[in-house]
C-alpha cells in the first residue's frame, strides 16, 4: 500500500464511533501505540512473524521448551507407569510439587483473565496491546495446571471419576462437598470461557489472516477458523454484544476460581491451611503472579518480535503498578497470617507459622518473602520501571516467588502437623522436578507457536486505539460500544465498501 | 483393473521367445507381478479380517485360573470358614500357647491361645510374624549332602554310616538352643546314649546361664526359677528386660499388667523400679528408672542385698563396689520399699556374671520371694543353656577332638564369639549334621544338612515351665521334603516312627500318669490336642534350701575405661533366626523406632562429645574386634554405654537386597555387607563361663561415611523445638499423664463436662443407629512390645515395603506405636502410644474425598472403598492423625508361596489407592453374621480385632459403644480417659486411658 493511497482515503465519514480525546493520546496523555502507526502498518507489524521465517533464536527456544516438554512427558509416563511413588511424598507429606504447580499454573491464568474482562469492563483502553497474548498464556498456563490434579492421582486412569457422570454404579455419584470437586467445576468452567474469549477475540484477525493470506490451505483455514467473518456492521455489532457478555461471565471467574482454589486448603483441618483469609489472598496472589508473568512474556515478545510501538513504556508503567498494588495486598495478607496465628491462642496454629520462619524449611519461606515482598518494592521508583532489565528481573522473582508461596503453604504446613511423632520432611525426586520442567516446557512450547501462528497482538483492537484517521477534533457520536473497532470494522474503509470485510483488501491493493 | 502396457525390450528373438516358454512352461498360470498386487477389495478383505482378529483377539479376558470347588469335600472344611487349631508358638523358647488360623488348608494367623496358663492369650511381635516362615520359599526342601540337594535315604545312609565310624571312640555332641520340647530333649537323650562319649550341649543366643548356674550355687540345682510377676506388689528389676525380650516376656509382661489394676477403688498397682544401662521397654514402663553403668549393676544389687541383710538381721559383709550417688539412693528406697513388701516383692537381674546372679537369690531369699514370687519347684526350662558346657565345647572343636557334631534349633557359627574360627573348626570336625530348616551360617560348614520342617508343619511338645505341657499340632502338609528333628533322630538310633508316635509315647509315659483329671488316655490326649495345653503336677524338685554362705561380696573391679558396648536383643528381631523375616525387619524398634538395621545406640550426651549425630557409620572397635553401623542417639541411655542389638546380619537376611518397589532411586534394604545391619556377636565374649553382654573398654570412631536410618519418627517429645516456640508453647496435650496417686483421690468416672460437649454443624449427619464401634487403648499398660503391629500386618495383608521406603517415612504399617520422650535428655519417661484410625464421627477424610471413596459406616466405621479411591490422597493430608497409608507403587505380592499367607478375607490393595484400620471390618462382619445365623446378639467381647486379641497386656478393649454395659462403654467412662486432639470436635471412636505411674511427684494432667 502506497503513502499515496494512505493519504487519499478519507478518515471514515461512517464511523461507528470517533474516538474520544482520551483515545487520541491515551487516558494517560501518551499514545497507546507509538510510531504514527497507520492501519496497514498494524496488520504488517503484528502478522509479519506469520509472513517470515522463524528466526534461529525462535527456533533455539522452541527446541529447547520442547525438549523440556518432552523430558516432562517421560516423567510423567513413568510416573503414570510405575507409581505416585516416584515423587518424593511421603505419609506426611502427601502433596508437595504436584498442587503447588497445580495452583502455580492456575494463579498465572489469572492475569489473562483480569486483562481481558475486568480491564475491558473498565475501559482500560491500553489493554489492547497485551490482551492476546495474556489471554493465551490463561489457556496455556490452564493446561498446565489441569495435567496436575489428573496425574497427582494414584490412578489417573480412572480421574474422570471426579466428574458427575451418569453411571451404572448404581447411580455412584461425586462428593459434593469436596473441595476437589469444586476445584473440578471452576478450572473446567474457567478454561472453557478463558478458551471462549479468546477464540472469539480472535474472530477479526482471523480474517485478516484469511484475508492477506497466500497460500490456499491457510486461506481456507484461516476461512474456516474465523467463522465466516465478513467485517459487516451486522457482524461487528454480533460479535460486540458477544464479547461484552462473555467478559461480564468471565469477569466473576478471576475472583471465583482461585477462592474456590484456596477452599482446597480452607476447608481443610491442618493448621496453616484452615484460614479464612485464603479467598483474597489467593486472588490477589493470583493476579500479582500472572501480571508479572504477562510482563516477563511481553518484554521478551517486545524485544525479539519488535513491538516496541505497540508494548509501549506505558504498558509496561501500568503494569508494574498493578504488581505494586497486588504485591502489597499478597504482603499484608503474609503478615495477617501470622497475626491471626499468633492472636488465635492455637498452639498448633502458632507453631505452624514460627516453624515456617523459622524451622527446617525457613529457607523456602523467606525466598518467598523475599521475591514477593521485597522485590516489588523496587517498583515503586519510576527509573526502575523504566528499566526494562531490571522490571524482567523483579518479575522473575516474582514468578519464582509465587511458586514458592504455595510451596510453603502446601509442605511447611503438612511436613509438621498435629502428632509430632508423624512429623517429616519433603525433598522433592528427580522425576518430579522433571514434570515441574516439564509443565514449563510445554507452557513454552504453546507459547512460543502462539507467537509464530497467531497474531501476538489484537490487531482489529489495536486499530481502535490508533491515533491515525481520527478526526482532530471530538466529532460525530460518542463511544456506544467499548470494543475498539478496527479490523474490518472502522478501518479506512467503511465495511460496506470492503469486499472482504477485512484488511486484506488494503493491503493487497 | 484396467491392463498395464508393460514395454518388453529384447535383445534377440531368442530370448524373447525363450523367456516366454520358459516361464509359460514352469508355471501354469502367468507369473504377472501385477496379479499379486492387493486388489481394492482384496485389501478391505485383509483389513477388515485383521481388524476383526485384532478385536477377537484383545476380547479375551485375561487368563482364566479356575478355583474348583472341592469334589469330595474332606469333613470339617467349608470354603470361607476358618479352622482353629491349639498349637505352640515356635518363635522361641518361651513356648506360648497359639491358636492357628486355617483357611482352606492354609495356616494364616497365629492368634494367642487363651487357655495357655502362661501366655494366657498374648503374643509377641516375633511369635506372630512366624507364620511367614512357613510360606518362605528359601526354607530348605531337601536334605543336603556336601551342599547338594540329596534324598533323605542317602542322607540317613550317610549320617548312619559316619556315625557308626565314629561310635566306637568319637566324642560325638549335639548342640542345640533351649528345646522346650521334652519329646525332643528326650530323644536327643535316648539317641545319644548309644555313643560311649556324647554330650548334649544346650545354649542360647541369649543367654540366662548365670541364673541357672547362680542357684546351682545357692540352691544345689541349676534351675531357672519360674519369675511370679503377677504375684510380686513391688519389682526390682536389675537391666532385665522383663516386659520386652528377657527370656519369656509375654508371661511377664501378663503378669506385670495384672498386678496394675488401676481401675479398682483405690487403684491397686505395684511398684516397678528399673535400674539399667540402655533404654529398654521395661524401663520406660518403669515407675522409678535409673541409668546404671553395666558395672554399676553388681554393686548396686550388693548394696541393696547389703541393705536388706541388715534389715535381716542376716550377717552379710559387703564388698568396696562404689555406685554413684543417684543409684545409691534407688536402691535404698528399693530396699526399704522390697522390705516392706516381703514375700510379695521380687528382684530380678539380667546379668551375666554369676556373683552378681547370687546375691539376686540371696536378695530374694531374704525378701521371702522364692515359693511366693519365684518359684523352683516349679522351674522354668525356657532357658536351659549352661555357657559354661559350650566353653568346654567350644575348646574340644578347637582342640578338633570331636568326632561328630550335631546342631539342632541355634546358629553358633552367627551367635557365637569367634565365629569365623568356630565355622574354622567345623571344618575339621569329620561329620557335622546340621538340621537347620534353612542354610545358615552353621548350615553352610555342615557337611549333611537334614532339614526339619516350620513349626506348623510337625508335631510336636513344649514343657515351659515345669508341670505346664502343651502340644504342637500341624496345620498344613509339610511343603517341603523336610523332616522332624524327632523323626530324624528315631530313624539314626535305628527306631524309626513318626513324630506324632513319638510324642503320643512321650506324652503317655511321662505326663499322662501325671495327670489326675482324664482316666483314659486317649480322652486325655484328645482333651489336650483341644485345648493346647495341660497342666500336672510334676515330679518333685531336687532344689535344696538357700545355702547361706553362697554369696560372697563381689570381687573388687576397676572402673572400666572408655565405653561399654551392650549387645541385647532387639525386639523386633530377637535371635537371627527370625533373619529371613521380613515383617519383623520391617517393624520399628519401639524404642528407636528404626527398621532394617541394628545400630550403636549412644546418649545424646555421648554422641555430643564424639562429635556423632544419628546416621553417621561409627566404628566400634575391641581388642582387635571392629563393628561399623550408623550411629544412633538415644535418649535415656547411660552415658559410658554404646547399646548394639544382636541378631541382625545373618546371611538370611540377603535375600532383602532388592525387596521393595524398584525405581529410579530406590535404596537398597541391606548395607553394604549385602547384608541387613551388622552381626554384634563378635563383640561378645565367653567369660568365666557364661557368655558376657558387656564388652568394656570399646573405642569408637567415626568413620565419615553417613547412612541414613530408616527411622519411622523423627521426632521424638511432645513439645515443639523451643526454637519455634513463641511465647513458651508448651507440651502438646497428645499423651495425657497421671500418677495412681492423683487417680485415688480423684473421681471414679469421667463425665463428659458441658464444656465439652461440642456443637456440629451436621449434628446427624451420621446416626448409628444398631452397633457403634469404638476402641479404647490403655496407655499405662501399653508397652510398647508391637505384638499388635505385627498381628494387624498379618491380619490386614499389609506388604512390606523395604528399607528404602521406610526411609521415605512411607511405611504401611495401619497401626503404630508412636513414642515420645518427656523429662531431659539423661534421664527420661517414655509414653507409648498406639496411633491408628480412629473412625472419627465426623471425620475430615469423609467431606473431602472427591469420589466418596471414604465414608461413613451406619456403626460409627470410618470406611475406604479401595475400588473407588482415585488416590487423591487429600483425605491422607487432611487426617490430623496421620494414620492412612497410601500405595505408593504397586508392593510385591510376586512370591506365589509368601502369598498363600495372605488372609483372603481382606483385599489385596492396588497401587494408587488409599488404605487404613478398618476396626478388622472382617472380624466384626464376621460376628454379625454369626450372630444372625444363630440369631443372637453379637455378644461383647466377641469381636477381637488382630491388635486386641495379639495384646499380651490386654491394653486395648474394643466393642459396642451403644451398649451401655460393654467392655469399651465401661473404658470410655474410665476417669483416665482422653482422646487425641479432642478439641478438633472429629469426634474419634478410638479413646485412650492416661498413662499412669505409681509416683509420688506429678498430678493429674489434663491440658
Amino acid at each position: 500500500m502506497s503513502e499515496a493511497l494512505r493519504l487519499t482515503v478519507p478518515a471514515a465519514p461512517g464511523s461507528l464511533v470517533p474516538p474520544r480525546d482520551s483515545d487520541r493520546h491515551g487516558s494517560f496523555r501518551q499514545p497507546l501505540v507509538v510510531g504514527n502507526k497507520s492501519l496497514s502498518d498494524v496488520t504488517r507489524d503484528i502478522c509479519s512473524p506469520m509472513d517470515t521465517r522463524p528466526t534461529a533464536l525462535w527456533w533455539g527456544g522452541f527446541l529447547f521448551s520442547f525438549a523440556v516438554m518432552l523430558l516432562g512427558a517421560a516423567a510423567v509416563a513413568y510416573q503414570v507407569a510405575t507409581g505416585v511413588g516416584v515423587w518424593g511424598l511421603n505419609t506426611t507429606v502427601g502433596w508437595a510439587f504436584d498442587i503447588t504447580n497445580f495452583v502455580f499454573w492456575i494463579g498465572i491464568g489469572h492475569a489473562g483473565t483480569l486483562i481481558s474482562a475486568i480491564l475491558f469492563l473498565f475501559r482500560q483502553r491500553w489493554r489492547t496491546s497485551v490482551n492476546r497474548a495474556a489471554e493465551a498464556m490463561t489457556i496455556f498456563a490452564v493446561m498446565c495446571a489441569g495435567i496436575f490434579p489428573v496425574i497427582h492421582t494414584g490412578r489417573p486412569w480412572l480421574a474422570f471419576w471426579m466428574f458427575p457422570y451418569p453411571n451404572t454404579r448404581g447411580s455412584l455419584w461425586v462428593n459434593f462437598r469436596s473441595p476437589l470437586i469444586w476445584d473440578f467445576f471452576a478450572i473446567s468452567t474457567y478454561f472453557t470461557i478463558s478458551a471462549m474469549f479468546w477464540y472469539l477475540g480472535l474472530l477479526p484477525d482471523l480474517a485478516t489472516i484469511r484475508d492477506r493470506a497466500g497460500a490456499r490451505w491457510r486461506q481456507r483455514l484461516a476461512g474456516f477458523l474465523a467463522l465466516g467473518w465478513n467485517g459487516s456492521l451486522r457482524t461487528w455489532q454480533r460479535y460486540e454484544t458477544v464479547y461484552l457478555l462473555l467478559a461480564g461471565l468471565a469477569t466473576p471467574l478471576v475472583v471465583s476460581v482461585h477462592t474456590i482454589v484456596s477452599w482446597d486448603f480452607a476447608t481443610a483441618v491442618i493448621p496453616g491451611w484452615h484460614a479464612t483469609i485464603f479467598p483474597p489472598y489467593f486472588v490477589a496472589g493470583a493476579i500479582f503472579s500472572g501480571m508479572s508473568m504477562v510482563l516477563t512474556l511481553m518484554l521478551v515478545a517486545r524485544k525479539t518480535m519488535h513491538l516496541e510501538d505497540y508494548i509501549t513504556m506505558r504498558h509496561v508503567d501500568v503494569m508494574t503498578k498493578l504488581i505494586i498494588l497486588t504485591g502489597s495486598i499478597v504482603a499484608l495478607a503474609y503478615a495477617t497470617e501470622f497475626f491471626t496465628a499468633l492472636y488465635s491462642g492455637n498452639p498448633y496454629e502458632r507453631f505452624v507459622f514460627s516453624n515456617r520462619a523459622l524451622g527446617p524449611m525457613a529457607w523456602s519461606y523467606w525466598t518467598m518473602v523475599g521475591c514477593n515482598v521485597v522485590s516489588p518494592q523496587l517498583l515503586w521508583f519510576r527509573r526502575v520501571r523504566s528499566n526494562l532489565a531490571a522490571v524482567f528481573v523483579v518479575t522473575i522473582f516474582i514468578n519464582v516467588g509465587m511458586w514458592f508461596e504455595r510451596f510453603v503453604i502446601i509442605v511447611t504446613s503438612l511436613h509438621r502437623d498435629f502428632l509430632p511423632a508423624n512429623w517429616a520432611s519433603y525433598t522433592p525426586s528427580s522425576v518430579e522436578l522433571a514434570t515441574a520442567a516439564g509443565s514449563l516446557g510445554l507452557f513454552f512450547t504453546c507459547f512460543l507457536l502462539f507467537v509464530r501462528f497467531v497474531p501476538v497482538v489484537a490487531m482489529g483492537e489495536v486499530k481502535g486505539v490508533l491515533a491515525y484517521g481520527r478526526a482532530p477534533s471530538g466529532q460525530g457520536q460518542p463511544s456506544a460500544s467499548p470494543i475498539m473497532r478496527e479490523g474490518g470494522g472502522s478501518g479506512p474503509r467503511s465495511p460496506a465498501t470492503s469486499p472482504t470485510g477485512g484488511e486484506g483488501a488494503e493491503v493487497r491493493s | 483393473m484396467p491392463e498395464r502396457a508393460d514395454t518388453k525390450y529384447w535383445t534377440s528373438l531368442a530370448e524373447r521367445d525363450a523367456s516366454r516358454s520358459s516361464v509359460e512352461d514352469e508355471f501354469p498360470q502367468p507369473l504377472d507381478p501385477t496379479a499379486t498386487s492387493v486388489s481394492r477389495r482384496g485389501f478391505l478383505q485383509a483389513a477388515g479380517f485383521s481388524a476383526v482378529a485384532a478385536t477377537l483377539a484383545s476380547c479375551a479376558r485375561a487368563p482364566v485360573e479356575k478355583a474348583i470347588p472341592y469334589l469330595i469335600k474332606p469333613e470339617e472344611v467349608t470354603p470361607g470358614r476358618a479352622l482353629w487349631y491349639a498349637s505352640t508358638c515356635g518363635g522361641c523358647s518361651a513356648a506360648c500357647g497359639v491358636l492357628v488360623k486355617n483357611r482352606d488348608g492354609r495356616p494364616i494367623k497365629l492368634e494367642g491361645n487363651p487357655d495357655h496358663p502362661l501366655s494366657r492369650g498374648g503374643m509377641c511381635a516375633a511369635g506372630q510374624a512366624s507364620v511367614l516362615g512357613l510360606y518362605d520359599s528359601r526354607r530348605l526342601k531337601q536334605p543336603l549332602l556336601a551342599g547338594t540337594p540329596t534324598t533323605w535315604a542317602d542322607a540317613d545312609r550317610e549320617v548312619a554310616g559316619r556315625l557308626a565310624a565314629v561310635a566306637r571312640d568319637g566324642a560325638v555332641r549335639f548342640l542345640t538352643a533351649t528345646l522346650p520340647s521334652p519329646t525332643e530333649r528326650s530323644m536327643i537323650g535316648r539317641f545319644l546314649a548309644r555313643f560311649p562319649d556324647a554330650r548334649h550341649v544346650v545354649y542360647d543366643a541369649v543367654s540366662s546361664s548365670a541364673i541357672l548356674d547362680a542357684h546351682l550355687r545357692t540352691h544345689g540345682v541349676r534351675v531357672l526359677p519360674r519369675y511370679r510377676v503377677e504375684r510380686a506388689e513391688v519389682i526390682a528389676s536389675f537391666d532385665a528386660d522383663f516386659l520386652g525380650t528377657w527370656i519369656s516376656p509375654v508371661e511377664y509382661a501378663a503378669g506385670w499388667r495384672s498386678g496394675r489394676d488401676l481401675e479398682s477403688r483405690p487403684p491397686r498397682c505395684s511398684y516397678h523400679a528399673q535400674l539399667e544401662s540402655r533404654l529398654s521397654l521395661s524401663g520406660a514402663k518403669a515407675d522409678r528408672r535409673v541409668r546404671a553403668a553395666p558395672h554399676e549393676v553388681g554393686p548396686a544389687l550388693e548394696r541393696l542385698t547389703v541393705a536388706l541383710a541388715r534389715v535381716a538381721g542376716v550377717a552379710f559383709r559387703s564388698g568396696d563396689g562404689k555406685v554413684g550417688a543417684e543409684v545409691a539412693a534407688i536402691v535404698d528406697d528399693l530396699a526399704l520399699r522390697l522390705w516392706q513388701a516381703r514375700g510379695r516383692s521380687l528382684v530380678v537381674c539380667g546379668s551375666q556374671d554369676t556373683d552378681v546372679q547370687v546375691l539376686a537369690n540371696l536378695a530374694n531369699h531374704l525378701l521371702g520371694s522364692y515359693g511366693a514370687t519365684l518359684d523352683i519347684e516349679r522351674p522354668s526350662l525356657q532357658r536351659q543353656g549352661s555357657d559354661g558346657d559350650l566353653a568346654t565345647l567350644l575348646t574340644e572343636l578347637a582342640a578338633g577332638r570331636v568326632a561328630a557334631l550335631l546342631v539342632a534349633g541355634c546358629n553358633p557359627v552367627f551367635d557365637l564369639p569367634g565365629g569365623a574360627a568356630l565355622a574354622h573348626a567345623l571344618g575339621k570336625v569329620p561329620l557335622v549334621v546340621s538340621l537347620a530348616p534353612r542354610l545358615d551360617e552353621t548350615a553352610r560348614c555342615a557337611g549333611i544338612v537334614c532339614p526339619v520342617g516350620h513349626q506348623l508343619e510337625e508335631w510336636g511338645d513344649a514343657e515351659p515351665v515345669a508341670g505346664v505341657f502343651s502340644l504342637r499340632q500341624p496345620a498344613i502338609e509339610p511343603l517341603g521334603d523336610t523332616r522332624p528333628l524327632v523323626e530324624s533322630l528315631a530313624l539314626w538310633s535305628g527306631e524309626p516312627r513318626g513324630a506324632l508316635e513319638l510324642v503320643r509315647e512321650h506324652w503317655r509315659s511321662d505326663v499322662f500318669p501325671h495327670q489326675g483329671g482324664e482316666r483314659e488316655f486317649e480322652a486325655f490326649w484328645d482333651a489336650a490336642v483341644q485345648r493346647g495345653a495341660v497342666e500336672i503336677t510334676p515330679a518333685p524338685s531336687r532344689a535344696g534350701a538357700f545355702r547361706p554362705g553362697s554369696a560372697r561380696p563381689l570381687p573388687p573391679s576397676p572402673r572400666p575405661t572408655g565405653l561399654t558396648a551392650v549387645l541385647h536383643a532387639a525386639i523386633a528381631m530377637p535371635t537371627a533366626e527370625h533373619a529371613y523375616n521380613a515383617w519383623l525387619h520391617e517393624l520399628p524398634d519401639p524404642v528407636t523406632k528404626v527398621t532394617w538395621d541394628n545400630v550403636a545406640g549412644l546418649s545424646p550426651a555421648t554422641a555430643h562429645r564424639l562429635g556423632v549425630a544419628e546416621g553417621d557409620v561409627v566404628r566400634v572397635e575391641a581388642d582387635g574386634v571392629a563393628l561399623e553401623l550408623p550411629a544412633y542417639v538415644q535418649p535415656g541411655q547411660h552415658d559410658d554405654v554404646v547399646a548394639i542389638a544382636l541378631g541382625y546380619g545373618a546371611e538370611a537376611s540377603r535375600r532383602f537386597a532388592d525387596i521393595g518397589p524398584q525405581w529410579l532411586e530406590a535404596g537398597p534394604s541391606v548395607g553394604e555387607n549385602g547384608l541387613v545391619g551388622t552381626n554384634a556377636a563378635p563383640l561378645l565374649a565367653l567369660a568365666d563361663g557364661t557368655l558376657r553382654y558387656e564388652r568394656s573398654g570399646v573405642r569408637l570412631s567415626r568413620t565419615g561415611r553417613r547412612r541414613a536410618l530408616a527411622c519411622t519418627q523423627s521426632h521424638h517429645t511432645l513439645t515443639v523445638p523451643d526454637r519455634l516456640a513463641p511465647g513458651g508453647t508448651d507440651r502438646r496435650p497428645i499423651v495425657e499423664e497421671t500418677t495412681v496417686r492423683a487417680l485415688a483421690a480423684g473421681p471414679a468416672d469421667r463425665l463428659e463436662t458441658p464444656e465439652e460437649v461440642k456443637h456440629d454443624l451436621w449434628p446427624e449427619d451420621h446416626p448409628t443407629p444398631g452397633h457403634r464401634w469404638a476402641m479404647v487403648v490403655d496407655l499405662a499398660a501399653c508397652t510398647g512390645c508391637s505384638a499388635c503391629v505385627v498381628a494387624c500386618q498379618v491380619e490386614n495383608n499389609i506388604p512390606v515395603v523395604g528399607r528404602d521406603e521406610v526411609r521415605r517415612r512411607r511405611a504401611m504399617h495401619w497401626l503404630r506405636i508412636d513414642r515420645y520422650f518427656s523429662g531431659d535428655e539423661g534421664e527420661v519417661d517414655v509414653a507409648f502410644e498406639p496411633m491408628m484410625c480412629q473412625h472419627c464421627g465426623h471425620a475430615p477424610c469423609e467431606t473431602v474425598c472427591p469420589v466418596l471413596a471414604t465414608v461413613h459406616s451406619q456403626e460409627g466405621l470410618n470406611q475406604q472403598v479401595y475400588n473407588r479411591c482415585i488416590g487423591t490422597r487429600y483425605c491422607a493430608n487432611n487426617c490430623p492423625y496421620k494414620a492412612r497409608r497410601f500405595n505408593w507403587f504397586n508392593y510385591a505380592h510376586s512370591d506365589r508361596l509368601a502369598d498363600l499367607v495372605l488372609n483372603p478375607d481382606v483385599t489385596v490393595r492396588t497401587r494408587g489407592v488409599m488404605e487404613k484400620c478398618t476396626f478388622c471390618v472382617q472380624r466384626i462382619e464376621e460376628a454379625k453374621i454369626e450372630a444372625k445365623r444363630t440369631g443372637t446378639q453379637v455378644a461383647d467381647g466377641v469381636i477381637r480385632p488382630a491388635c486386641q486379641q495379639s495384646c499380651p497386656v490386654g491394653a486395648i478393649t474394643f466393642g459396642d459403644l451403644n451398649d451401655p454395659t460393654s467392655a469399651v462403654s465401661r473404658a470410655m467412662a474410665n476417669p483416665r480417659r482422653f482422646r487425641v486432639l479432642d478439641e478438633l470436635n472429629v469426634r474419634p471412636s478410638a479413646g485412650y486411658l492416661a498413662v499412669s505411674r505409681n509416683r509420688e511427684e506429678g498430678g493429674y494432667e489434663r491440658v
